[in-house]
């Protein structure tokens, strides 16, 4: 039996706990920044693709939602680095 | 050998008018994002300053909460979708319900916790005018909590149309609108939360 949606609902959990430790253990800063926004990047596709159903749709709707994600991600990459 | 082909869906799933909502949203959002993240990068010192005065346990609660609550309309989403039949679809529509409820009381959850949150804030005598931080933290973290309160109330209506069996395989288009909608608001709440509440 296919459990891919109960699996992408226990790796954002995971990953979201990650990123609360990093903020509690004061590791959010420099180098992790760029780690924290990368698993930010994952969840959010993760919920685009199998919770909004967008995976088993044409790519030219698919990538709107994926393109907005990964601007902003890498925006704020950019402002954090540069 | 065989080899399967699933072949693509020409639409996304919802209503075309949520669409359009969605990417509203997404550029309104995003606009925001990237004026905090912009206004950071030129008083970094005044962010980090201020972002200390966070709950982020709070954050990270209301985290786990939306993407829970995405989970659970997923389940009911996945109920009807597959319900052919008269019986079968009465049936589906009794479960995709629970998980309704469940999704409309996480939903709920997420309103107490941020309402908690802000009175706190405010309590300690903060608002728009404070500094550029807490302009941008109420904005968008306000902003947001609207959407969830509409999203709310729109998950409450999805509910009683499963108390109604109104969902089926050949009629899923309501609570795929409602669904992806809910999601949205998940997915701006997973830039938000490490954007404003973790990254320093």
């Amino acid at each position: 039996m296919k459990k891919t949606v109960e699996i992408v609902w226990i790796v954002l959990i995971v990953l979201t706990i990650f990123a609360y430790l990093l903020g509690k253990l004061h590791l959010a800063s420099g180098f992790m920044v760029g780690v924290l926004l990368f698993t930010t990047l994952i969840k959010g596709q993760l919920v685009i693709d199998y919770f909004m159903g967008m995976k088993n749709v044409s790519w030219g709707y698919r990538l709107i939602p994926t393109i907005w994600l990964f601007v902003i991600i890498s925006s704020i990459a950019a402002s954090y680095y540069l | 050998m065989q080899k399967s082909v699933t072949l693509k869906e020409p639409y996304p799933p919802g209503d075309f008018a949520i669409w359009l909502v969605i990417y509203v949203e997404l550029i309104t959002f995003g606009l925001m994002f990237l004026g905090y993240a912009y206004s950071r990068h030129a008083d970094v010192a005044l962010f980090n300053k201020s972002q200390l005065l966070l709950n982020q346990t709070s954050g990270f609660i209301d985290t786990l909460i939306l993407i829970s609550g995405s989970y659970f309309i997923v389940k009911a989403v996945n109920l009807v979708k597959t319900a052919k039949g008269k019986q079968m679809i009465v049936e589906a529509n009794q479960k995709a319900s629970k998980w309704m409820l469940a999704s409309i009381l996480f939903g709920c959850l997420f309103l107490v916790n941020k309402i908690l949150e802000f009175s706190d804030i405010f309590g300690q005598g903060i608002s728009l005018d404070t500094n550029k931080f807490f302009m941008f933290y109420l904005l968008l973290t306000m902003f947001h909590f609207m959407h969830v309160t509409l999203g709310t109330i729109i998950l409450f209506n999805i509910f009683r149309r499963t108390k109604a069996s109104a969902y089926s395989a050949e009629d899923s288009r309501g609570i795929e609108t409602g669904a992806v909608y809910w999601h949205l608001v998940d997915v701006l709440w997973i830039v938000l939360f490490p954007l404003i509440y973790i990254i320093r």
